[in-house]
């Protein structure tokens, strides 16, 4: 009997047929019914009823659509679907409720309307998402997970200059914006246009995505917040092979400057958004007034100079760091040559140029430090130089008396580079030649004067020394 | 009857009429000729021949994998009208228009996820579709050329697979597609190694027609978007048109000509059947065979309802599947794309994993000279093997199922071997680091592993004294190949492509 | 009257050669369109500014540009940072050279490859002075490895 031969296929269509409809009930049924936000809005609804005062109010909160929601702002790019749990967000009478109905805290959305702003603005997180752990979006394909309430002041300075808000708006970003000025970091790290060049330049650090930094040891969540917490306390056991130094910070004082990391951003807002006090910060960021020569040498010189009465040396850098307020240099230098190698620095060395073109310090500033280091000695009349004489007694000499502390090559072991172009350039014969006579008080250099140092030797030596300048200078010193 | 009664009694009877003028027979049928005319004269159903030979439906046989393809190809094409609705191919909005088919769009993110799981079972069906045709030797005389036309939309189911990667435009998207890209820009590798790149540049070229540019970017998302919506549709259309009517003018599917027909009822009794060759007598003659109406005992059965009920079986459960993983598993959508941050480890669609683990090896082998090795190998079987024996059976035979395990052992010991070797010693670069070019291009991992199996078939080809044999020994190595290196990218493969037994060790970089 | 069929048979033919000369042409013209003519995107021409701001023995990541700025002793030199093999970007290990996470190549610190799948070394781009006094680096051009840029 040869049979139905289209059986087996009818109960395959049957089975197949029945999983699919119940397949497409339970997305249906996902979609329609399940979800957070459906329940969170008829949470809210039974509260908007039990909080009316009278019965139309009672018959018009019974009537709440339960409907996705959100606020759509173009002028931000943004559609922020929050308000589909958060509906209470803004409605000042639930105060008293639990998350995620309560109004939003520090009445800020009075002053800032949820349409105007939307809430990733400030919040960050994944503002599309109708559920919370999308929205939270950690440890998820997004790039900027919602802020921990703790940091979320860092975007306030988006829009504000900090220190112009009242006290209670943003203390710790305000904090961390003090330590970050009070510890140097300026001094290795760039910030809006001014700073070392240890560092990476920091102008955008809170909006790198987690995927730009270096998370092999970091433990925990992976965010850019946690990264800068761990840092902060252990820059080189999350950065291998780091040599940045880091002082011992108080728990508070990290999360100050987290806040403080995650508000630099470089985002363009349309002009409406920024406050006042942000245009006026900026313009005085571009003309800045009457520097003060005292911070500013706290803020980008002290990281690695100190006090700078004293030179010292830098055990993680391995560096002859000199003492650049040292009494009996600043009396040897003129003003133009301290400028000259603030703007220039010593490159091939880790300390880089501060001028305009390189650190970023105006001219002003430039000349307010020179005018805080003059405090510790006024300049002197240098006692002329004598004429430079043979370079080959001066290379035996050098390498008798010299090349112990500055290096046979010139390079600098434990006393200051000799062979620095920018050395070559910015001191005289007369300032060489009065160091080698007077030596340096507080400091290890001996006054070769007094030990028995003729001025033909002192030029010898002068000969020698001027073999490192560079080629050009060299023919303009000769003519 | 008056007019106004005429009237109104067309008017009653308009329903009835309705019926009987769109369909030609109106009624369910009862007898063979009825069933035989519901198929012949429905502008749907006339595509299939009016009987079906009872061994074509046996589920064994072809495993319903050209149904599955068919049903794959509706599916996606509603889902993909339907995703169309929202989506919208700028570089600044795709993103976002598809986290909101996601979010908010009704029943969005369930169609995009069954839109996303049966393009996978499309291809992961179209290599088993081909493998077997392949194996039961349906490409012989008269079916060459059918087969060609199933490579073409080999090459056009991949090309919508791969165009479609990129609409998200997601990290995964971006980076599979920058990769793509640079794969098709691969000859610059051999043009470079002869130094005449600045007069022939075809990788160049190729590169620029796929992203309009030199790099991914807004050119290339509409370009692939018109790809992927418009011309490779069509053309799966037309040429899944022309597969369908080659089916049918080949002779249907194919079969075992030496089995007997099964014996037809008549009555009461069994009846021995007989000549499977026929006629087509009521059009022009037609040259070949085809099945004829009206004739009950050879071993057939009207297409109505029996071949219907196999097609809806193997639709519906084409459409079940694809929910159920649609239900469960959300479609894969990654950061925004990056230019600034490529994915590491950046890797091309699962069925192109094979290919990014050879272009590793070399650029230009991996993805123009084996693709073009295969595909015109794959061309040229049916015109190479034209042995008529073993059409319809699987393997051909008992020497073909051995051949077949031997074959699949050997190609995958060779290639497990290779990829031995080149995890744990490297390859010519490591040992020699200013070697040219050229010599890469030449000996690598790609070109040995087809070295070592066309040595394998032409043993089996001289053991045998059959093409049909070596044929099948150098397919079996080739689909050893293609799984054993596929599951190397996916699996096996980290952070800057190094060997890891387990995702779970790659480092967090 | 005798009808020359080779005169029909010329007319059907010159018909027919002349509808596909006419398609073919028209086919023709219209394959010419999908290769861009222009490429989209500004020139990759990038001024970075005075010279003297990047200071001798310093390596500057230009990120927007995709090459490192090299300044040494001789002068300037710019490599490119996207891997010749399939185009990601590759990340620079001081002292080291390069290194590129998709597969593996490895680059010298001049840019030639050591190992990996690259089939060609990383380009050295084509370094000027723009007439407004500003170091620009051509990223749509390379030079010969080994050549600086002296300001």
């Amino acid at each position: 009997m040869s049979g139905d031969p289209s059986r087996p296929f009818k109960w395959v269509t049957v089975v197949c047929s029945v999983v699919t409809v119940v397949f497409l009930v339970a997305a249906a049924v996902r979609e329609n019914i399940s979800g957070d936000w459906r329940g969170n809005q008829q949470v809210f609804r039974a509260i908007l009823e039990s909080k009316a005062k009278d019965e139309a109010a009672r018959a018009a909160a019974r009537k709440l659509p339960i409907e996705i929601r959100q606020v759509a702002v173009p002028a931000l790019h943004t559609v922020d679907r929050c308000v589909s749990c958060h509906l209470g967000i803004d409605d000042p009478r639930m105060t008293d409720q639990p998350n995620p109905h309560r109004t939003h805290p520090k009445k800020l959305l009075a002053i800032h309307r949820v349409e105007k702003f939307g809430c990733t603005v400030c919040h960050q997180g994944q503002g599309a998402a109708l559920n919370f752990q999308e929205a939270k979006a950690e440890d998820y394909f997004w790039d900027y997970p919602l802020l921990p309430a703790k940091y979320t002041e860092a975007t306030c300075a988006s829009c504000h200059d900090p220190r112009a808000l009242p006290p209670g708006s943003a203390d710790k970003l305000v904090l961390g914006m003090k330590l970050f000025e009070q510890k140097g970091c300026n001094g290795c790290h760039k910030l809006n246009g001014k700073g070392g060049q240890l560092g990476p330049v920091l102008d955008n650090e809170g909006l790198k995505t987690k995927h730009e930094f270096v998370r092999a040891s970091l433990r925990g969540s992976q965010t850019n917040w946690n990264w800068f917490g761990e840092h902060f306390r252990d820059p080189a056991g999350i950065v291998a092979g780091s040599l940045m130094p880091m002082p011992a910070l108080s728990q508070p004082q990290v999360e100050a400057l987290t806040v403080f990391m995650l508000s630099l951003r470089q985002r363009d807002l349309p002009a409406e958004y920024l406050a006042p006090d942000k245009i006026d910060e900026q313009y005085a960021r571009l003309h800045p007034t009457a520097p003060d020569g005292a911070e500013l040498y706290h803020r980008y010189c002290a990281a690695c100079h100190d006090t700078g009465l004293h030179s010292r040396w830098d055990k993680k850098f391995a560096r002859f760091v000199p003492g650049i307020r040292n009494a009996a240099f600043i009396r040897t230098e003129d003003d133009e040559c301290l400028a000259e190698n603030i703007r220039e620095g010593r490159p091939g060395t880790r300390m880089p140029g501060w001028g305009p073109k390189a650190g970023g310090l105006s001219e002003a500033e430039v000349g307010a430090l020179v005018a805080y280091l003059r405090t510790s000695a006024p300049a002197m009349n240098l006692p002329a130089a004598p004429a430079r004489g043979d370079a080959a007694r001066g290379v035996r000499l050098f390498a008798q008396e010299c090349a112990g502390c500055h290096g046979m090559d010139g390079k600098g072991l434990i006393a200051p580079a000799l062979a620095n172009p920018v050395f070559q350039k910015a001191a005289t014969d007369e300032f060489i030649a009065q160091t080698v006579r007077g030596g340096r008080e507080n400091t290890p250099m001996p006054a070769f004067g007094r030990a028995g140092f003729t001025e033909s030797q002192i030029g010898d030596l002068l000969a020698f020394i001027r073999k490192w300048q560079p080629p050009l200078q060299q023919a303009r010193s000769q003519q | 009857m008056t007019p106004i009664q005429e009237f109104i009694q067309n008017l009653k009877e308009t329903p009835k009429n309705l019926r009987e003028s769109a369909m030609r027979n109106g009624k369910a049928p009862e007898t063979d000729r009825e069933r035989s005319q519901s198929t012949f004269h429905n502008l749907f159903l006339h595509l299939q021949s009016v009987r079906t030979d009872r061994r074509s439906l046996r589920f064994t046989y072809t495993f319903g994998l050209g149904l599955i393809l068919t049903a794959s190809f509706v599916v996606l094409t509603i889902t993909g009208i339907l995703l169309m609705v929202y989506y919208k191919p700028g570089v600044e909005l795709a993103y976002n228009s598809v986290k909101d088919i996601h979010f908010v769009v009704p029943a969005g993110r369930f169609i995009r996820n069954i839109h996303r799981w049966s393009a996978h079972l499309m291809v992961l069906a179209v290599f088993l579709h081909m493998a077997r045709v392949f194996y039961t030797g349906s490409y012989k005389k008269p079916r060459e050329f059918n087969w060609l036309i199933g490579l073409a939309l080999l090459v056009f189911t991949l090309g919508l697979s791969f165009t479609g990667y990129l609409l998200p435009w997601d990290q995964l998207a971006y980076w599979a597609v920058t990769i793509g890209a640079n794969i098709a820009n691969s000859p610059r590798e051999v043009t470079d190694a002869l130094g005449i790149t600045a007069w022939f540049d075809p990788g160049g070229f190729q590169k620029q027609l796929l992203l309009g540019a030199n790099h991914v970017g807004q050119e290339s998302l509409i370009r692939f978007y018109v790809l992927h919506v418009a011309v490779l549709p069509l053309l799966l259309t037309a040429f899944m048109g022309l597969h369908f009517w080659r089916v049918r003018k080949d002779g249907g599917l194919s079969r075992d000509e030496r089995l007997p027909a099964p014996p037809a009822r008549i009555g009461d009794r069994d009846v021995e059947v007989f000549a499977p060759t026929k006629t087509y007598g009521l059009m022009a003659v037609v040259r070949g065979r085809t099945p004829v109406v009206g004739r009950a005992p050879e071993g057939s059965v009207p297409s109505w309802p029996n071949l219907w009920w196999a097609e809806m079986a193997a639709f519906m459960f084409t459409i079940a599947v694809t929910l159920v993983l649609s239900y469960f598993f959300d479609a894969p959508l990654k950061e925004m794309a990056n230019p600034a941050i490529p994915e590491n480890p950046a890797k091309a669609p699962w069925y192109f994993l094979g290919l990014q683990e050879l272009v590793s090896y070399s650029a230009f082998m991996g993805g123009v000279g084996i693709p073009t090795i295969v595909l015109v190998g794959l061309g040229l079987i049916p015109y190479l093997d034209r042995d008529p024996r073993g059409v319809g059976i699987w393997f051909g035979g008992e020497t073909g199922r051995r051949t077949f395990w031997q074959s699949l052992g050997y190609g995958l010991i060779s290639v497990l071997g290779l990829l031995v070797v080149t995890v744990n010693l490297g390859w010519l670069r490591t040992w020699f680091p200013t070697i040219p070019q050229i010599f890469i291009i030449i000996l690598n991992p790609a070109t040995v592993i087809v070295a070592l199996y066309a040595a394998w078939s032409l043993w089996v080809l001289r053991r045998t004294a059959s093409l049909r044999m070596s044929a099948v020994a150098l397919f079996t190595c080739f689909l050893a190949g293609f799984v054993v290196l596929t599951a190397m990218g996916s699996i096996f493969r980290g952070p800057n492509w190094h060997f890891y037994w387990w995702p779970s060790q790659w480092p967090t970089h | 009257m005798s009808d020359s069929p080779k005169r029909r048979d010329f007319l059907g033919l010159a018909a027919l050669w002349t509808s596909v000369l006419a398609m073919g042409t028209a086919l023709a013209g219209v394959m010419r369109l999908p290769k861009p003519a222009v490429q989209p995107g500004p020139l990759r021409v990038f001024k970075l500014g005075d010279p003297a701001q990047f200071a001798v023995g310093s390596v500057t990541r230009i990120e927007s540009g995709g090459f490192f700025l090299f300044r040494e002793e001789q002068g300037f030199h710019a490599i490119s940072s996207t891997c010749t093999h399939l185009g990601c970007v590759v990340a620079l290990n001081e002292g080291e050279g390069f290194a590129c996470p998709c597969h593996g190549s490895r680059f010298s610190s001049d840019g030639s490859v050591v190992g990996g799948p690259a089939p060609a070394a990383l380009p050295w781009l084509q370094i000027a002075l723009s007439p407004d006094g500003q170091l620009q680096v051509n990223a749509e051009s390379s030079v010969r490895k080994g050549t600086h840029f002296r300001v």
